[in-house]
């Protein structure tokens, strides 16, 4: 058999429906044989960094459904692999399966400099779980299960194959057999343990039941190894306050009596508040990242922690754990729900002072929502999601970009759906939103996907338009249009005197680009118009853009300042650390 | 920048397999978590295709160091990766010197130091070869005297459990 029918049998074999690419010239046998074939849903993105994006929407939204799915996304060499980079790194930071091939120019002249040749495998190393690069037409096949069981095992994420072009063409030799369905990875350096060990469990259990004053933090951990019922019950069955982090929203309703919603850097009061209080931190499937903790030297001080986590790497890199489990979030949730020794404790005390954190600024923050515009008049991005969230009823699938509006959402949506919040997290890729979008579509269909961006990251990837207009992608995209780069321009705000550097932009009218795409359009400037706009949208059947006309004055509070500890927490733009313009 | 000097030497065993691109994986890994590698030394092991790598670092903290061990295990090609006990093990390096001598210096060297000699040229100069602990080669070269020395190579510690 030929290279290029091996690599097409090993993604079928490996369930992959959808693959996302760009051709070129050291991958175009593999674009041939697709094409012969014809046993994918071939979708071409406008340039390789979308088709990336496109991948892990396939990724993140099916980890929920009964068919969770790895995507897959093609480049050609040199240019083409390079432009696939910021993907690949973005799903590595946000532990997401994702499989990229890449063409490579021929194994003769690797090394030479050849025309579109790059050191794939130097660049993507230091990214991925593994990059491979294939020498030899026989181990293709057992290539590619080896890096789909890699990618999708314990902790996900991305595995890099760079195929020479004389290898994709090559034939294999006569007594070549490989059965697939028989074929077990043999890796000898990756462990995997999903189960956590009996003494652990019980030393958590012990800590659980002794503390006063306990919290819970919810990370990606729970939505990938799809454990959002389970975290409900633990909570339920323990009384425990719980708080997220950017990528645990939506393991449960957001609006649980025990939810304080998301923590961190753009955490809410009461979650901020609360955590610093707290003698006992059970963090779920998270790594304690800078943005969550803030200075790590005043994170938890009080608070014995107990971390479960898949990842042994992740275990005492920047918090020092009490009791250490390393699992999957749902074998160790499973395992504490049975422990006949675990309690449930009223702690009236506890939720006293949580209570109190809940209402401060509240009735602020509902006046402000309740406004809904800016000094100028201007819309308030806050009181559109919270609009956005009403009209579905928190139901629907919410796909961000990145920067203010992103931790708008974070804040204001009521996600009540397992799974239905997808963005880019730990590299914080600007330009994520449309073509992750497209791919979480393809695997969600019956589920309403609204694609939000602000002006600056919709023209990150708004190629993708082009996609999205030929494969006829039921997105309904809101354009949350300040003028600015917002978030960093609240930087800027609060803490560089108000000097606007690099941040204004001067935007095409996005009506025109949305007509040149034959994509609906409309354009919302005022309070009145919000709801209609946003019913309209989800009433329609395909794509639609909205664009509405934001405050660039609004800032997003609270905010822990980098280096800060939660504590350190701004939550009124009146506070004397501050010097707005 | 304060830069911290570490005082404690400590050595990492790693068993892994024998593949291209192993040890540009460590060493990339070193240079981006910014740990401070004194010597990496790499060896064929009994077993065909697994190699055996030896690292020392100074590193004053067992958490930092935990997680250079954890950040190793990672790899997809480390198969396993431990801190060898100082007290428990044997670290020796070769060193090879090229330098210039007369007579009694030179007797006065073989004297105290067991080493091979592997070329004399001209009754004066010497290429020698030493193994030992890196404190004995450290002492034979500055017995030598820096003057003296021409060329020197140390291979970089490698290690041994009792």
């Amino acid at each position: 058999m030929k290279g290029t029918e091996l690599v097409i049998k090993a993604l079928m074999d490996k369930g992959v429906k959808y693959i996302f690419g760009y051709t070129g010239g050291a991958i175009m046998p593999i674009f041939d044989e697709m094409e012969k074939k014809q046993c994918f849903s071939f979708m071409m993105a406008r340039h390789e960094q979308g088709a990336a994006f496109m991948a892990q929407g396939i990724s993140r939204a099916s980890l929920s459904t009964d068919n969770p799915q790895v995507g897959v996304c093609m480049a050609t060499s040199g240019p083409g692999a390079m432009n696939l980079v910021t993907g690949v790194a973005d799903a590595g930071m946000d532990s997401v399966p994702l499989i990229a091939i890449t063409g490579q120019v021929p194994t003769h002249v690797i090394a030479t400099d050849a025309f579109q040749e790059s050191d794939v495998v130097g660049v993507m190393m230091p990214l991925t779980k593994q990059a491979y690069m294939l020498q030899d037409v026989n181990i293709i096949e057992e290539t590619i299960h080896d890096a789909f069981f890699l990618a999708s095992s314990g902790r996900g994420g991305p595995v890099v194959i760079d195929i020479p072009k004389d290898v994709q063409i090559d034939e294999t030799q006569s007594d070549y057999t490989f059965k697939a369905h028989e074929y077990v990875p043999d890796i000898p350096g990756f462990f995997y343990s999903p189960f956590p060990e009996r003494d652990a469990i019980q030393k958590a259990v012990a800590l659980i039941n002794r503390s006063e004053r306990p919290i819970i933090i919810c990370g990606h951990g729970v939505i990938c190894s799809n454990a959002g019922k389970l975290l409900r019950q633990f909570i339920e069955k323990t009384n425990i306050p719980i708080c997220f982090t950017l990528h645990g929203l939506s393991a449960l309703p957001v609006d649980h009596p025990l939810s304080l919603g998301m923590v961190g850097m753009h955490g809410t009061v009461a979650a901020n508040r609360t955590l610093p209080q707290a003698d006992l931190i059970i963090s779920l499937g998270m790594r304690f990242d800078d943005r969550v903790t803030g200075n790590l030297e005043k994170f938890g001080v009080r608070a014995k922690i107990i971390h479960v986590e898949i990842d042994p790497s992740e275990i005492d890199k920047n918090v020092k754990t009490t009791v250490a489990i390393h699992a999957d979030t749902k074998e160790a949730l499973v395992r504490l729900i049975k422990d006949p020794e675990l309690i449930s404790k009223p702690r009236r005390l506890w939720f006293e002072q949580v209570d109190a954190f809940r209402r401060e600024r509240l009735d602020e923050l509902e006046a402000e929502l309740k406004r809904g515009t800016g000094k100028q008049g201007q819309l308030l991005m806050k009181t559109i999601v919270r609009k956005l969230s009403d009209i579905t009823l928190g139901k629907d699938i919410i796909v961000s970009d990145v920067g203010q509006h992103q931790m708008t959402l974070a804040r204001f949506y009521n996600f009540q759906t397992v799974n239905s919040w997808f963005t880019s997290g730990g590299a914080g890729t600007m330009g994520c939103a449309l073509p992750m979008a497209v791919g979480v579509k393809l695997v969600r269909p019956h589920e309403r996907v609204w694609a939000i961006c602000g002006d600056g990251g919709f023209q990150m990837n708004i190629q993708e338009l082009g996609t999205i207009m030929e494969y006829e992608t039921d997105l309904k995209i809101l354009l949350f249009n300040n003028g600015y780069l917002g978030m960093v321009r609240q930087w800027q705000t609060l803490f560089y005197d108000g000097r606007f550097a690099g941040t204004p932009l001067k935007n095409p009218d996005f009506g025109f680009i949305a007509k040149a795409y034959g994509i609906p359009y409309s354009k919302v400037a005022t309070l009145e118009e919000i709801e209609p706009a946003l019913t309209n949208a989800a009433d329609h059947k395909g794509a639609c853009l909205v664009e509405f006309l934001c405050d660039p004055s609004e800032v997003i509070l609270p905010m822990v300042p980098s280096g800060g500890s939660l504590e350190d927490m701004i939550i009124s733009l009146s506070d004397k650390r501050i010097s707005p313009a | 920048m304060n830069i911290k000097i570490h005082t404690k030497r400590r050595a990492l065993v790693a068993f892994m397999l024998d593949q291209p691109g192993v040890l540009n994986k460590v060493s990339m890994l070193i240079r981006r978590k910014m740990y401070n590698v004194d010597t990496i030394t790499v060896c064929k092991t009994r077993t065909l295709g697994i190699s055996r790598m030896t690292l020392t670092l100074c590193e004053d903290s067992d958490d930092k160091l935990n997680q250079v061990l954890k950040q190793i295990e990672k790899m997809t090609e480390v198969i396993s990766a431990k801190e060898l006990d100082i007290d428990q093990s044997f670290w020796r390096e070769v060193g090879l010197v090229k330098f210039e001598a007369d007579k009694d210096h030179f007797k006065q060297l073989s004297e105290h130091y067991s080493f091979d000699i592997l070329d004399r040229q001209n009754h004066e100069i010497y290429i020698v070869q030493l193994s030992g602990t890196s404190k004995t080669i450290d002492d034979f070269l500055k017995d030598i005297g820096d003057e003296k020395i021409i060329d020197m190579a140390r291979s970089g510690l490698t290690t041994l459990e009792k």
